[in-house]
């Protein structure tokens, strides 16, 4: 059938050879197959949980919930900073993203314009990987709604809701509450190695941090915890299903209630106008804070939107410094408002108030002339008189009497020098001086380093190396008001509900009950003796509610050879500043004010006095008690009408706006 | 000319009927049972869906079952008659696609004939075998052993590996050298040729990765080496795999409820990759179940080689069922990081109709091996035609 072309044994040991190798070949393919099988196992059965946390890790994607921001309310409750809702547009950044081509997209549906669509670009080229960017944010309603119908067509943007902080009352608490804005780099890179920062929330394109202020200060508090929302993702990061169940709650953040009066606080901007100062108001009993204003303001909610480097450059530039926080930044010498605190020190240092001094209008002393505020002179006149008139002659004199450390020691007891714990950084201690002062101020020119006796008449006055903020001013007055206790200023009333330590619960001032008496009772004169500095602006017109209270004026220039000041200097910047510290009740003390209107001009009554009468009535009116005071003694129809033009302002101060510093002249 | 029953008459074994009887039944159930399998699985990753994948898996599948089944029944001798020709076909298909072929994925591998587009290389796969079974059936135990013959299987090998590995598809490359090797070797290649060949190319595989192989080639291999180093790149394929599979477990997350592949996070999902779905699914059971189906077909596809009467028969079964395990082998350990990624399907488990193809046509080869065990091969001294 077929010829054998092979001899049989060779066909024998091909088909042995054949046998051997395919058997050793089974073999391999064997082994091979139970190598994989091993390898399954030691994948499948000794990791498998390594790899189940992986795989959980890709199908479920946490996002961020980010927490409310905790409400700012002042002592009423009244909300102070806020969040209301924000809708947004982010677009989610890839690897395969295209922008333009998003943004193209977006621009038919909401308005883009070049600038911002060179923000967006650059933002997006900055953001990790996976992380939205916001696009535009505060969108209208349609707008929010035009992107959603066609969400599904744009895979990479979602348009949601978010919250955005709001200022309710725009600038008058713009100093005090500071605001929020976006995360810089300079945050990211501050907060990188703190374990107590969440870093998810940091990077999330709605949060903001707080960046001056209570949002400063008590950012952690405020901020709350994240949450997340649980959701099934596929390898685009498109969420395929929703789990709420698998959702955290987000912690709101706590609540802080501020010691300030809406009310008094926006009272005290209006009054401001447009002048340039502050206004800060202290409770005589317990020293919370009512008002604490720093005029002109800025509006908080520009910053949160973020600032336009013009807008920027408008605030940063203006000669009025709206972005200074006037009322414990700004440092200014207190001028008169000074005298009673140098009045106390002189009576701490044994110097009898009756003894008289008689101001002929000017001093002659160390080779120089000074000047008193009133070139025709007060006469002969003791402490009391002094204070009510002002004087510059008799502080010079007493100042001298008892030299720089007598003074700088009463000056500390009544609060400068210092500041205070309000929870809110930014205070300047402002100068203080005396004999250590001076080693230490002039530590490379020995020269200066001793005090010179001329200097210690201006510090009588409050002038000179003295220099104090518009808080310690509020606290000087507390405590002359209070007549007792060093009170501190108390700023946060409560964090997340827990109440803060009062400023009442502090030790006694050193100075005798008698001493204070005294001084208090000049500081009466000023503004309830017909002849004090400011007795017309310091008419509350509240029945028997009084106010005491002390003009000032610091220069900002030097007047020597200036014989009579009124009406000299003449641009807003050579101007002096215009102070006036009061308190009222005079009789049942309750709530103390600083006011410092910059460049305000001469006499403290002008500027000053009438603005801290209106904050004043203001404080007085929302007090229950002393309104049922002012409203208790009806007057009868018969009573004698003189009574109540001599208590009354000469216009109803209430709803007017101040009157325009008239015709009074100027007081120091 | 064995005696075995009623088939002891002469011409009883060429009655088509009986030859239908031949086929090895049991042989054809456990391939039904893989590619049913991976109908299961491109069902499931479709979101229990028959489109687009398990379907058509399941209709290519009975197609060139039947097409193995006609095979089986071709006489052995016409498979050795065909086997030059076929190898030379391909040898020029391959020159063909070098000059014309489609560029598909920065690579030549594809041949358009009208809307038909087919990959040379997948011929060559049986032509080879055929070719060297031929070869190999008219030479000596010692020719094949070592003697200057040898040069007409080396240039065999080499031609159409060269061809490929140029085009460039190193997977099929290596896959083609892995099989002509393998019947080199079963052929009765001399142990010393054997060893000095192993220690060859284990001194040549560094130098020809750093000079030979193109950017993406090498950096397969790289990533390969060191996964981690770029988890989102180029390991990613490898590390999604390996979460896949891991996280299947003993028992696998369950039909339909792989996430790894349900939401795209693994690649490839329906084809190279689909045993890392089949693991995540199923978990260690399933998978070790369909390795166990790949083994009995590896076993009774030798066991088929080694009961063949004729040379010819011997090693193109052996040979064929070579390149299946090779397939498997390397499959299985790319997808379990044990191995670059080349693109290497699973065989019968992947969606993909050209190498379903090939391997159906090998298993005609295989069963026609079984079907002629008795038939002698006489022609053939070594000649090429």
């Amino acid at each position: 059938m077929s010829e054998p072309s092979i001899l049989f044994f060779e066909v024998n040991e091909r088909q042995g050879v054949f046998h051997r190798r395919a058997f050793l070949m089974g073999g391999l393919a064997g082994a091979g197959l139970l190598a994989l099988g091993g390898r399954l196992a030691q994948l499948q059965l000794v990791e498998a949980q390594r790899y189940q946390k992986l795989s959980a890790g890709n199908q479920f994607n946490y996002r961020l919930m980010p927490p409310p921001r905790g409400l700012i309310l002042d002592r009423n409750g009244t909300p102070l900073a806020s969040n209301r809702p924000n809708f947004r547009l982010l677009v989610t950044k890839d690897k395969d993203l295209d922008a333009e081509a998003v943004l193209d997209d977006l621009a038919k549906l909401v308005p883009i314009d070049g600038t911002r669509r060179a923000r967006i670009l650059k933002d997006l080229d900055r953001a990790p990987r996976k992380a939205p960017v916001a696009v535009m944010e505060d969108m209208s309603w349609e707008e929010f709604s035009r992107v959603n119908i066609r969400a599904p067509e744009l895979p990479a943007v979602t348009a949601d809701m978010g919250e955005v902080r709001v200022y309710p009352f725009g600038g008058a608490f713009a100093h005090v509450i500071g605001y929020v804005a976006k995360v810089s780099d300079r945050d990211l890179e501050a907060a990188k190695d703190d374990p107590s920062q969440d870093q998810d929330l940091l990077h999330h394109p709605g949060f903001r941090i707080g960046k001056q202020g209570v949002e400063k200060a008590f950012d952690q508090d405020l901020r709350g915890r994240a949450g997340a929302t649980k959701a099934e993702v596929d390898a685009q990061g498109r969420v395929v299903r929703l789990d709420p169940e698998g959702d955290i709650r987000p912690t709101p953040g706590k609540e802080i209630r501020l010691t300030l009066d809406a009310d008094i606080q926006n009272r005290a901007l209006e009054v401001m106008g447009e002048e340039s100062g502050a206004i800060v108001m202290m409770d005589c009993r317990n020293g919370d804070l009512l008002c604490m204003v720093s005029a002109p303001s800025f509006d908080a909610n520009r910053f949160v939107r973020g600032l336009s480097g013009a807008e920027y450059k408008a605030l940063a530039e203006y000669e009025r410094k709206p972005l200074l926080d006037k009322s414990m930044t700004g440092t200014y010498p207190p001028g008169s408002t000074f005298k009673p605190t140098v009045g106390l020190a002189a009576l701490s240092a044994g110097i009898d108030p009756e003894i008289r001094i008689h101001c002929p209008g000017s001093w002659n002393y160390g080779g120089r002339t000074w000047r008193c505020w009133e070139p025709g002179g007060h006469g002969s006149q003791n402490m009391h008189e002094a204070i009510k008139n002002s004087c510059d002659v008799y502080f010079y004199q007493t100042a001298l009497k008892m030299g720089p450390d007598a003074i700088a020691r009463a000056a500390r007891s009544m609060g400068f020098g210092q500041t205070f714990d309000i929870g809110i950084p930014g205070q300047k201690k402002g100068i203080v001086p005396d004999r250590e002062w001076k080693k230490r101020a002039f530590k490379k020119n020995p020269a200066n380093q001793i005090w010179f006796p001329g200097e210690t008449p201006s510090y009588g006055i409050g002038q000179g190396a003295l220099t104090v903020n518009a808080l310690q001013l509020a606290v000087m007055t507390a405590r002359m008001a209070n007549a007792k206790k060093a009170l501190v200023p108390r700023l946060i009333k409560s964090v997340g509900g827990v109440e803060q330590p009062s400023g009442a619960s502090v030790p006694d001032l050193p100075f005798p009950a008698e001493h204070l008496e005294y001084v208090r009772g000049g500081m009466a004169a000023v503004a309830n003796d017909v002849r004090g500095t400011a007795y017309r602006q310091s008419q509350l017109g509240l029945g028997d509610v009084q106010m005491a209270g002390k003009t000032g004026t610091a220069q900002v220039r030097s007047y020597d050879g200036v014989k009579n000041r009124k009406g000299y200097a003449t641009t807003w910047r050579l101007k002096d500043h215009n102070l006036f510290v009061a308190f009222a009740p005079y009789d049942d003390p309750r709530y103390a004010v600083a006011v410092i209107i910059e460049h305000g001009g001469l006499g403290g009554a002008t500027a000053g006095a009438p603005r801290a009468r209106e904050v004043m009535r203001v404080a007085l009116l929302k007090d229950p008690e002393i309104r049922a005071r002012i409203e208790k003694p009806m007057p009868l129809p018969d009573a004698p009408p003189e009574d109540i033009v001599e208590g009354a302002a000469p216009e109803d101060p209430v709803v007017t706006p101040l009157p325009a510093t008239p015709d009074q002249g100027p007081r120091t | 000319m064995t005696l075995s029953g009623g088939l002891s008459r002469p011409g009883e074994r060429d009655r088509p009927i009986i030859k239908f009887m031949e086929i090895d039944w049991t042989f054809c159930l456990v391939l039904c049972l893989i590619a049913g399998s991976g109908a299961l699985m491109l069902f499931s990753i479709a979101g229990a869906s028959w489109e687009p994948w398990a379907a058509r898996h399941l209709v290519r599948f009975g197609i060139y079952f039947v097409i193995m089944v006609i095979l089986a029944m071709v006489d052995l001798r016409i498979w050795f008659s065909i086997a030059y020709p076929v190898y030379l076909v391909g040898l020029a298909l391959l020159v063909a696609v070098e000059v014309v072929g489609d560029v598909s994925l920065g690579a030549q591998r594809w041949l358009s004939i009208g809307s038909f587009r087919f990959q040379p290389s997948e011929v060559m796969k049986i032509g080879l075998v055929l070719a060297l079974a031929r070869y190999y059936h008219g030479l000596s135990a010692d020719s094949a052993r070592f003697s200057w013959r040898l040069l007409v299987p080396a240039a065999m090998i080499g031609a159409p590996v060269l061809l490929v590995a140029h085009q460039p598809d190193l997977g099929t490359a290596v896959l083609i050298a892995a099989t002509g090797l393998a019947i080199v070797v079963l052929a009765g290649l001399s142990w010393r040729v054997i060893l000095t060949g192993v220690i060859g190319v284990l001194a040549a595989i560094p130098p020809f990765v750093l000079f030979v192989l193109h950017d993406y080639q090498r950096n397969r291999i790289l990533t390969f080496l060191n996964p981690e180093q770029d988890p989102s790149g180029n390991g990613y394929h490898i590390l999604q795999s390996k979460i896949a599979l891991g996280s299947g477990g003993l028992l696998g997350k369950g039909f339909g409820l792989g996430s790894q592949s349900q939401l795209n996070f693994l690649p490839e999902k329906q084809t190279d990759f689909i045993f890392a779905t089949l693991a995540e699914e199923f978990g260690f059971l399933g998978c070790f179940g369909v390795l166990f189906l790949y083994g009995t077909v590896i076993f009774m596809a030798l066991r088929i080689a080694s009961i063949s009467h004729s040379h010819f028969g011997r090693l193109a079964a052996a040979g064929t069922i070579a390149t299946f395990a090779l397939y498997v082998l390397i499959n299985g350990a790319m997808v379990m990081g044990l191995a670059p990624v080349v693109g290497v399907p699973m065989p019968m488990l992947s969606y993909g109709g050209t190498v379903m193809l090939t391997v159906m046509i090998g298993f005609g080869l295989i069963q026609a091996v079984r079907v002629h065990r008795y038939t002698e091969v006489t022609s053939g001294k070594g000649s090429l035609m």
